[in-house]
Parts: structure tokens; sequence; C-alpha cells
């Protein structure tokens, strides 16, 4: 006579309130591949509810004269001239004419004022929005957008980040937010390895041993409260659901046409891949172009890596635009900092965080204005200075999350957004 | 380390000041415990002094199973085998800890260990260099002392063959001489210099450029060869300019204020001209003689650094490294964050345990084994008091710390072993070498795997990795007789076959509910068998219970 | 004739602050006066015989942006910029003569022929265009060079220049590649390649760094010399060695690569000496260098380290004095050496 202890009931009861049964003939739909855009009632649902954001990373940090703010005829202002966009009053460097003639959606913030000009700290300040502080590991942007614009039962990633340049690169962090909101990195390929099921394993199988290693996480679980823990739980968990996602990222399933009407380039291609992520609802996808350091030579440099993302950008916001994605999705162009008004030698541009710039484009963004002024020749901010935690204030809003909203660490409130630091009203809808 | 409000964070945070000789006066000598005291005493008396007082109460000592793992896993990089268990478990001798202390100091696998634990402290995540490697393992083995590892590190010139890779740590820094000084300053002494350029403390502002400039000025002339060998130039200072617009001079300055004069000499412009040119040709011919100049910055670094008036620095940061190693957080935490506005939880026991180093010659294999005997260090990481968990800094319960990727790939290859084929015992005159082939297998998986960081997260990379990837399948569920799987497939009783299994890879016995569910599991797979043995080796090296040190 | 001035005696005599970048600059024959080209928009004249010697802008008139280009015809002064325009100046009347609008994008160079009847212009639209000195017209358009990089970015058209007879000109660009133009009929009749002096980087920064800044016939016009930087690790700073490949142009033979790691940098300007035997460079990265080399063996026979980042070079007559214009200065340089008198050099 077996002797069935308690603990069996509960370690079955979990297991059959998984998909299956082990020995049941049926197969549950093979939740392997799902095409979510080729699902029109199921993406047309998704349109209207689900926002997201597109961060374009400018690694490195992209020189505000070359791009939003430009000064020609003063001594700073280095040889390119500055043309007029579609939006009266509003004029950018001539290195982004496409950019120029679609700023209707666009709101450029010319008055950051950042102080932090090392490409870690700026990473870690501009990331997250604020400066580190010992004992706390504050989530990211992609961390929190993915928490707070995330669906529950999500099939597809949350945060997406993809880094394919080996100089300044680092994954962001989800901070206190746990391993559930951190960032799918890719960094050497786009598709996402291991997505696809062994064949050696059948998916009954890839299912059930993924629920015993559930058990013996929950008793392992029980008594142990660890961030690290809940990570592994996490990442796990979203191995099924990750799986089904694979086709996202390639960027072979878009017609060639699209793909040449994206540009040729690895970062056209990923703002590509960006386009179709938040079409199928990822709320957060980080599309990093590095790297705009240009220490010597930065006039040549901004020549290529403006014409890149001038393409690219306007691209992705016209493809936004055209299938109705754009009112719900938010893109922001920002680096670690801008470049000095001085130029060196080498004809180069340093590190500068006193005066720069960054863009914002689509929802919740009142297009064609701009915010804050420099100085003429770029050295200060004239007017309307503001930080990290204000850039973030203005983000959250934008996509109509509570800037104000608090999480907590134990009885810790941390709030959202940086202490003092409101939204920008001036570029908001 | 002691925060106990939100305004000492912020507080604490503008406040970056070095005040680096208020860290030595901090602890008056007499207060301490005299020096004869071993080291798991002082631990434990410092440590619980701190919880009466507090009124904690720590979580109790884990049993013998589990204290088995967590010390091999700290000591040896891996889980205890089969046989080392049954061993432990079945041996009756009252002191038995303290042998097993004692026995895997001595195995082979301790150095290899060790020699992993300081290898990602110092170079792991920039480059693998299997010379440095070997460099650091063959220092380990023949018990090197800490200070002199530090020398060798700092001062090698490739001359001498059996310390010419230590150079590496600098040589792979040598394109910027601020990582150079940020790396040596944060991995040695704990201390972020970097933190000094940031800063805007208006005040003392000026001071902090000298302390970085300053100890950035020990590396300045610091150049490899086209040989490939660390040297230095002849002259070179560093500029710098304040905030107020003026260009200085560094003068050679280490952390704790102390200057360093360069005797001057007078060169003339000939000279200049002639030493100019003697280093070009270094730089440039591989087979051009290496200058060396009479003045040496680094190595006056290396004598201020060990002088007995600013050791301190030295020994502390190491000792709070080693701390941080076994305990998940340092004393001073984190780690490169030594400064007046992160205290150390316990700066009498830190100071404590830096003397007793210091009084022991840097002896880190016998600091390491005082660590692992305390009681502090064998508390279970299970809360089950009431109220809310203490904060880690009283160290009442024992952090969940993730495995390296080679502790856990050495691990998953060692535990997925078929028994059989594992020597017995780490005193057999094969170990060494089963180690060292083992280790080289593992690597393949560890380079997949992250490097826990502060803050490391699992990433669903690794989740998918161990899902889908084919090398999971081949090197841990493999069907053959030198495998786990093999072994268990020949076992009689799907009981026998659980009980091997769980203890094969989590290093203790199922209980009666584990028993219940694995086996109904391969009851509802009786028509593959082998299907379901893997899967269950698949769930437990995926469990938690492997992958963190608990 | 020979040369025998001895470029090892090449010393830096004076030197002068001024404001901004001197991009470009056109010698008057005979004389100390110069006209620069400045990262303020402006062409100045400067007497480096004066006693204090500082730019003086010509005309308040004149470019929109950074002057790149400046060859000098008799009394009339021809100036490109990056505002994609030629000017054409009298220097008698300090006086805008014209203003052509003469590419799509940034001119890079300008430089006149040796009978003083054309200047040549080239730009980043890759074009290099042929106007007639006396009228502004356009004469011929050498177009052949491409426009993207072989890995899909806009390039640069930096570097020209015309052999002595006047029966050559040729072009380089950012990808390495220097086409020589029968300057009569606008036929390409050859082509070189130095493609170590473009560094893409594809897998740490993703872009470009370099190019061919500097061409140079030499007298017979036989050989030509290319300038530019070698191969470069961290390409967010010219750290790489400056690189000069000199080539019998016709047979395409390489005669001499010449790549000189002490002193870092772009090679700006190059100028063979009138017998052939040595060859002038001057360039620089943060800082700067004029060096002399061997056109025999290719051997250094002197660098001088410059104050500032050098852009362009002119020697006097006799060659006994080097003006250099650059990054914030100017620097005048004395050479020793008996000579015969020379064909005056084209500045």
């Amino acid at each position: 006579m077996t002797i069935r202890h308690p603990q069996i009931d509960q370690f079955n009861r979990r297991r059959f309130l998984g998909t299956m049964a082990a020995g049941a003939g049926t197969v549950a739909a093979d939740m392997t591949v799902l095409n979510v855009l080729k699902n029109p009632a199921f993406a047309e649902e998704l349109k209207r509810q689900q926002k997201s954001v597109i961060l374009l990373w400018l690694a490195g940090g992209a020189s505000q004269f070359e791009t939003w703010d430009p000064k020609p005829g003063r001594p700073t202002g280095g040889p390119f001239g500055k043309i007029a966009t579609n939006q009266s009053g509003v004029e950018i460097s001539e290195l982004l004419p496409k950019m120029a003639q679609q700023m209707e959606t666009t709101a450029l913030i010319r008055s950051l004022n950042t102080k932090i000009a090392d490409h870690g700290g700026g990473f870690s300040l501009m990331g997250t929005g604020r400066r580190p502080e010992a004992g706390i590991e504050f989530p990211d942007l992609g961390a929190i957008i993915a928490r707070e614009l995330g669906r529950k039962e999500s099939k597809v990633p949350d945060y997406v980040s993809i880094y394919s340049s080996t100089e300044g690169r680092r994954n962001g962090t989800s901070g206190f937010l746990g391993g559930r909101y951190a960032p799918m990195f890719l960094t050497q390929d786009v598709i996402p390895p291991n997505l696809s099921r062994l064949e050696q394993v059948s998916d009954l199988d890839h299912v059930q041993r993924a629920e015993l290693r559930q058990l013996l996480t929950d008793r392992f679980q029980s008594k142990r409260q660890s961030l690290v823990v809940s990570s592994q739980t996490s990442a796990y968990e979203r191995v099924r659901g990750l799986m089904s996602s694979e086709r996202l990222f390639d960027v072979e399933e878009e017609s060639s046409s699209m793909r040449a009407f994206y540009g040729p380039t690895q970062f056209q291609q990923q703002c590509l891949i960006a386009r179709r992520l938040v079409e199928a609802g990822v709320p957060f996808v980080k599309v990093a172009r590095a790297w705009w350091d240009s220490h010597g030579q930065n006039f040549e440099t901004h020549r290529e890596l403006c014409a890149d993302l001038d393409q690219g950008m306007s691209a992705l916001l016209t493809d936004l635009e055209q299938r109705g994605l754009l009112e719900n999705t938010l893109v922001i162009t920002l680096g670690e900092f801008g470049r000095t008004p001085g130029i060196n030698p080498s004809l180069g541009r340093d590190h500068f965080a006193s005066a720069w710039s960054c863009s914002l484009s689509g929802c919740g963004i009142k297009g064609g204005t701009v915010y804050g002024k420099t100085d003429p020749d770029g050295n200060t901010v004239a007017d309307g200075e503001v930080g990290a935690g204000h850039l973030f204030a203005t983000i959250f809003s934008a996509l109509g999350i509570d800037w104000q909203k608090e999480y907590h660490q134990g009885s810790r409130p941390i709030p959202i957004t940086d202490f003092g630091c409101e939204p920008i009203k001036d570029v908001l809808a | 380390m002691m925060p106990s409000n939100f305004v000492r964070f912020r507080f604490g945070l503008l406040l970056m000041a070095f005040t680096l000789c208020a860290i030595d006066g901090a602890v008056a000598e007499d207060d301490l415990l005299p020096a004869e005291t071993s080291i798991p005493e002082a631990i434990d008396h410092y440590i619980d002094a701190t919880l009466m007082k507090e009124k904690i109460t720590p979580s109790p000592q884990i049993d013998d199973a589990a204290f088995l793992r967590r010390v091999t896993l700290d000591l040896a990089g891996r889980v205890p085998t089969l046989h080392e268990q049954n061993a432990y478990l079945d041996s009756t001798e009252s002191d038995k800890k303290q042998k097993l202390i004692g026995q895997l100091l001595a195995s082979p696998d301790f150095a290899f260990h060790q020699r992993n634990r300081l290898d990602e402290l110092l170079l792991a995540e920039i480059k693998k260099d299997n010379n440095w490697r070997e460099y650091l393992l063959k220092s380990v083995q023949a018990d090197k002392p800490w200070d002199q590892m530090f020398r060798e590190i700092m001062l090698a010139d490739g001359s001498d063959e059996e310390t010419a890779a230590a150079q590496e740590f600098l040589a792979s820094r040598i394109r910027d001489v601020n990582k150079m000084t940020n790396d040596t300053s944060k991995l040695f002494f704990g201390v972020s210099v970097n933190c000094a350029q940031c800063h805007d403390h208006p005040l003392v502002w000026e001071w902090k450029q000298d302390h970085y400039f300053g100890f950035a000025s020990f590396f300045n002339r610091t150049y490899l060869t086209k040989s490939k060998r660390l040297a230095e130039k002849f002259d070179g200072d560093m500029q710098f300019r304040t905030t107020e617009g003026e260009e200085k001079t560094a003068e050679f300055m280490f952390l704790t204020g102390v200057k360093v004069d360069e005797p001057k000499v007078e060169v003339t412009d000939d000279l200049k001209k002639e030493r100019n040119e003697q280093i070009k040709k270094a730089q440039n011919d591989e087979n051009a003689p290496i200058p060396e100049p009479g003045f040496s910055p680094r190595e006056e670094f290396v004598r201020l650094a060990l002088a007995d008036e600013n050791q301190s620095f030295f020994a502390q940061s190491i000792v709070n490294r080693m701390w941080a190693s076994l305990f998940g957080s340092g004393i001073i935490d984190p780690p490169d964050q030594n400064h007046s506005g992160n205290e150390p939880s316990h700066p009498q026991l830190l100071k404590w345990l830096e003397q007793d180093l210091i009084a022991h010659n840097y002896d880190l294999k016998r600091l390491i084994g005082g660590i692992v005997a305390s009681q502090a260090y064998a508390r279970s990481s299970e809360w089950n008091g009431e109220g809310e968990r203490p904060q880690k800094w009283f160290f009442a319960m024992s952090e969940v710390r993730p495995l390296t990727p080679r502790q856990y790939s050495l691990s998953l290859l060692i535990s997925t072993t078929s028994p059989e084929s594992l020597p017995e015992s780490n005193e057999d005159e094969k170990w060494a070498d089963f180690r060292q082939r083992y280790e080289n297998s593992a690597e393949g998986m560890a380079d997949q795997l992250e490097r826990p960081s502060e803050h490391f997260q699992v990433s669903v990379d690794e989740a998918l990795l161990f899902s889908n990837n084919s090398r999971v399948e081949n090197d841990y569920l493999r069907d053959s007789g030198d495998k786990l799987v093999g072994h268990l497939k020949k076992q009689e009783q799907p009981e026998q076959q659980i009980l091997l299994a769980v203890k094969s890879t989590l290093g203790r016995e199922p209980d009666e509910g584990e028993t219940a569910g694995f086996l109904e599991y391969l009851n509802e797979r009786q028509d593959r068998p082998v299907d379901g043995l893997k899967q269950i080796v698949w769930a437990l090296i995926t469990s938690p219970e492997m992958r963190f040190n608990y | 004739m020979m040369t025998n001035i001895d470029p090892s005696t090449l010393k830096k005599q004076k030197d002068y602050g001024t404001p901004g970048v001197n991009f470009c600059m056109a010698r008057r024959p005979e004389s100390a006066t110069l006209f620069v080209g400045n990262s303020d928009f402006k062409v100045h004249q400067f007497d480096a015989s004066a006693e204090k010697p500082e730019l003086k802008p010509i005309a308040e008139d004149g470019h929109n942006s950074y002057v790149t280009g400046a060859a000098l015809v008799g009394p009339t002064l021809v100036t490109g910029a990056y505002d994609k325009q030629l000017i054409w100046w009298s220097t008698v009347n300090n006086s805008v003569v014209r203003k052509v609008s003469a590419h799509e994008l940034w001119i890079r160079n300008v430089i006149a022929s040796p009978d003083g009847s054309y200047v040549v212009s080239v730009a980043d639209d890759m074009q290099a265009h042929l106007w007639s000195v006396s009228d502004g017209k356009k004469i011929r358009t050498l177009s052949g060079h491409d426009e993207q990089t072989p890995h899909g970015y806009p390039s640069m058209l930096y570097a020209v220049t015309i052999s002595a007879d006047g029966k050559f000109i040729a072009t380089g660009d950012k990808v390495g590649r220097v086409i020589v133009w029968e300057a009569d009929t606008g036929k390409q009749v050859g082509e070189v390649e130095t493609p170590v002096m473009y560094t893409w980087d594809p897998k740490a920064r993703r872009h470009s760094i370099g190019g061919i800044r500097s061409l140079a016939f030499s007298a017979d016009g036989k050989q030509i010399a290319v300038g530019g930087i070698g191969k470069i690790g961290n390409i967010d700073h010219l750290g790489g060695p400056h690189r000069i490949e000199v080539f019998d142009w016709q047979t395409k033979e390489r005669k001499h690569e010449i790549e000189n790691d002490n002193f870092k940098g772009l090679v700006e300007q190059l100028q063979f000496s009138p017998d052939g035997t040595w060859l002038a460079a001057a360039g620089g990265d943060h800082g700067g260098f004029v060096s002399f080399y061997n056109m025999e063996d290719g051997k250094e026979i002197k660098t001088e380290k410059a104050p500032m980042h050098v852009h362009e070079m002119s020697f006097s007559e006799d060659y006994r004095t080097l003006y250099t214009v650059g990054h914030g200065k100017i620097v005048v340089w004395e050479l020793q050496g008996e000579l015969e008198p020379l064909v005056a050099p084209r500045t």
C-alpha cells in the first residue's frame, strides 16, 4: 500500500494545472509559432491599446551642433550649416535633411545640462534618469516602461536592447524591479539564439520538465527572498513565450521593398526590426547606434553617422505613421551627453554635458516644438535648463504613465521620477 | 554601510570626501581582540556582539550536507561528489568540519578555484589570458603571499620568466592611463578614485583632483615596448586643469595623501634627446634594448602602498574582497566604495582581520580557512524568524549567491558525470589532472554565461540556452556509460534513480514529496524511461538549488 | 637643377598664434605675403615679414563657412569653402570679383594650374571642376569617384594636384582611390589605390576615418605621392602613423611605402623637391609635424615637431623658407643650404 504523501498531491496538482497531462494524446496548440503580425484582429487590438517606446541610443555622445542645435557662423559652430524644416521657425543641421522634411511629429529639447561627461556615468544617468545611490539599484527606462506598459501574459519580450557594436556596449538594468524586466540583450545576432526547441525534446516534455523545475524552485524560494533567485525564476517562466516570438526578429520576413525603404545599413535594418517588435506589442525597444565619440575628425564622423540616423529615423517615423502606430509609439534620440563647443586640433569635439539636445517623436508629443535654448556659442543653457529627471518625467507623461508614481523597496518609496523634476509641458501634446 | 535613513544616503553621497586618514584612525587599537585569537572566534565575537545589540536572532547553522556543499563550492569551486558526500555525512569525528576545511584547502582544487577568483577580480572582465591564469595558478599553488603577488603584478617587466605574465594586469590596460589608475585603486585598494573626477563638492574639488592625478602619475610613464614588455619612461608628468582654469602639474601622491619627490637630476638636452630616442626605439623595434630609468614611479608606488604606515589600505581591501566573495557582500559594501560616506558595518572586525592578515604575511589561504570555520559563515539562508529579514550587513543569515560561470559549469559537468567515472577522493593523486581536464571541458559553457556583478540577474538568455541549446543535452544529459543518465539507467529501482539523481546534483536527499513526484513523472514515461531520467536531471541542474550557493 | 638645401637643417624660426583654424594658404610669389583661408569664414592677408604679422581679412564680404582652398594667379585669388562656393577676389582692390555656386556639397580644396589659366576645385559631391581664372566659367568636370564608400556611407573627395607640365590632374578620395586625368580632355588615364589610408571599423565603432588628404606629382610628372594616415585601431582619434605611398603612376608600381608612428596623424600636404630627391610632408593630429623623406630609399631625413596641426605649407622660391599654416598658428621655418636659382614653385 502506497501512502500518498500530502506533498504529492500538491506536486501533481500544479502539474495538471499546467498545459497538459503526459498520458493524454492531445497536444495543445503548438505555441512555438506565433505570428502576431499575420493575425489582423489581434494586431488591431494591440494597436488600440499598446503603447511603446523606441529609444534610438546615440552611443558615444552625438554632437548637438551637428544634429539638433546647429550654430553656423559661430566660432564653435563648425563648417556645416543649418536648414529650415517643415515646421516654421525650427532649424536643424544640414546633415539631417530627411528629418527636416518631417518634423511635424518631433519635439526637440536643446537645454539638457546633465553635468556628467564620462561614458559610464552618462550611460547610467541617462539610462536611469537619476544619479546612482549607494544601496539602491535603480531600474532603467526600459525596465520601467516594461513594467508599466508590459502585459502580464505577454508572449513577446517586454524590453529588447539591440547593441551590435562592441564600443561602449553595456547592458541595461532592471535594478530592484528584478529579472522579470531585465532586457533581452542582443549583441551578436539580432535574432536571439536558442529560441527553437531541439528536435530531441518533445513539446510535451519541454513544458513538463519546466514544470518540474518550477516545483523545485517553489520549494527553494518559499523561505528565501532573493532578487537574484527571482530573476532566474522569471527568466525560465518567459522561455515559452519568447520562443514563440522568434520570427519577429527576422528582418527577412519583410518585403525587399520595405527593407530598401529603411536602407541597407545595420542600424537602418535594426530600426525596421524595432518597428516589427512594437507592432507586435513589445513595449520598449532600444536600438543603439555606436559610436559617436568623435574626439578626432568630428565633422567627418558626423557626416557618416548623421546620414545613417537621418535615413533610419525618417523611415521609421514614416513607417510607424503609415501603420497608425506613431500615435502610440514614442521615439527618442538620446546619448550619454553631447559634444564640446570647442573644436580640438584633430578637428574633433570632446565630451560635453552642460548644454546638449535630445528629441522626442510620436506618442503624446507636440510636434514641431523646441524647448530650451543654448547661448549663441552653445557653451551654456540660456533658457529652460533641464536634466535627466525632467526628460524622464516628460517621457512618462507622453506615454500616459503617472510620472509621480512610486515604487517601493521595503518600506522606502522610490518615485519613478527623480526628486524635484517635472515633465516639460511645452513638448507634450 | 550603516544607513539608517534616507537623508543619510543623500548626505553621504554629497560628502564623498576622501578623509582617508580618518579610515585608519576610526578604530582605537586597544578595542581589538588579542592577536592570538583565532579568526573564526574573532569573526563570531564581533558579528554576534552587533546581533545582540540589535536584538537580532541569527538564522541557525546549516546541516552537514548543506555545509559540505557550501564550503566545497567556496574552497574548491565545485559541488561535492557523491563519494565526498557519503564520506562526510558518515564521519563521526568531532572535528570533522575542521578536517574537511583543511582537506579542501590542501587539495589541488583550492588553487584552481582561488586562481579563478583572483582572475575574475583582476582581469577576466577584460580578457582571457592563459599565461596570466597560469601565473596566478602557480602563485596560489606556491602559497605566495598576497603582497608579493601585488608587487609582481605591479612591477613585472617580463625579464623573469616565472612572473612575466603578471604584467598582464597593467598591460591589458596600457592604452588608457585612467583605466590603469582606476582599476588599480578599485581592485587593490577598494577605492574608486574615479569618483574624484566627477564629483562636484565645491570645497574639496581642488584637493580631489590632486589625488586623482597624483595617483595616476604613478602610471603615467608606463608604456608597452614592441617586444610586449612593460617599461617606464624617463620623464613625463601629468598636467591637469583645475576648476579655476589653472594648469597644474600633478605630483606623485598615494591615496593617503603622502607624496613622493622625484630626485631632481640635471639632464642635458642631448641626454634627453638620446633617452627619447631609446624609448622610441623600444616602442618600435622588437629587438631594441629596454631603457631602465633610475627613478621608477611604479616602484615608488608599491613601496608606499606596502609601507607599514600605509599598508592598512591594501590589507583591508583584500580582506574585504575575500569576505565579500564568501558572504555575498563585504564588510564595506560595495567593496570598491571605501570612503567616509560608506562606513564598514563592523569596523573593529575589519581592523582585526586586516592586522591579522598583515601579521601572518598576507596568507590568503589562512584567512579564507578561518572565515569558513566561523559560525557566521555557516548560517542558513532561510529566514524563519518573525518580522522583516535583517539587513544583509548584519550577517545574521547567509545570502544566496549566484555561482560564477566556472563554478556552475564545472559543477554541472561533475555532477552529471557517472559517479563511477570520478576519482574517489580529492586526495587521490589523479585528482589534479582530473580537475584540470574538467575545468578545460567546462570552459566552453562558462563562456556562455554572464559573470555575476553587483545586482546580478539571471537573464532570459541563460534560460533559453538551457532550454534549447544542444550543448546542454550533449554535455549533461547524454545517455552514455560515463554520464549520470547512463548510470541512473542501470539502477533497478526508480527510487534509487531518484535518490542518486538528487544527491549527485543537489547534494542532499530528496524529501518524500519530491520522491513521490519524481516517481509519478517517471511512471508516466515508462515507454521511454531514458527521456524521463534526462528531464529529471534537467530540472535538477536548472533549479535554483544548483544555480546558487545558499 | 640641383637643390642642395639640406632638409635636415629644418628649424622653426617664427611662431604666430592666430584665432581659429587656418585651413589653406596661397603665397604671393617672391614674397612673404600669405592669403589664408580660416575657420572664421574669412580670407585673410598675412604679411609674414612684418614686425607683428597678423591675419587681416581682405574684405568683410566672403564665404559662409570654413575656407578650405586658396589659389593665387597673379592678382587673382580664388578661394573655396564649405559653403559650396568659389569666390574670385582681386588682391589689388581687396574685393570680391565674383561668387560661383560651384558644387553640390562642401569644397575641400582649390588649386591653380601651373600656367595659371584655370583652377581645380574638389568637393564631397565627388566632382572635380576646372574653372577659367579669367572669367569664372566652368571648363570641364572630372567625374569618376564613387559617391558612396563600399560600406554604404557618403564619401569625400579631399585632395587634388596638377603635374608641373600641366598635363595631368590627380584627385584622391576618402576610400583610398587616386584617379589621374588628362587635364586637356578630362579623360581618366591612370589610377592607384591606397586602401590602407581608409580605416573602416565594422566591429567596435562602425564608421570610417582617414582618407587620402594630399597628393603631389614629382617634377617630371612620373611619380605621384599620396598622403594620409595609416591603419587606426581606435577611430575616435587620429591614432595612426602618418602615411605616404609613392607610385610610378603609369606602371602602378609602388616605389615607397612610408609610415611614421612617432608623428601620428594625417599628411595634409606633400611636395617634392624640384630634383625629386626629397619629399616634404606636413600634417598632424592634436599636434603637428613637418617631415622630409629621401626619395631614393624612402627613409626619413628629418622630422620636426610642429606646434600645431599643419594644414598647408608653402616653400619660398629659394626653398630656404617654409611657411606653414594650421590649427591656431602660422609658423615660419628656415632651411640652410646653397642654391642655384630655381623655377618658382607653385604655391
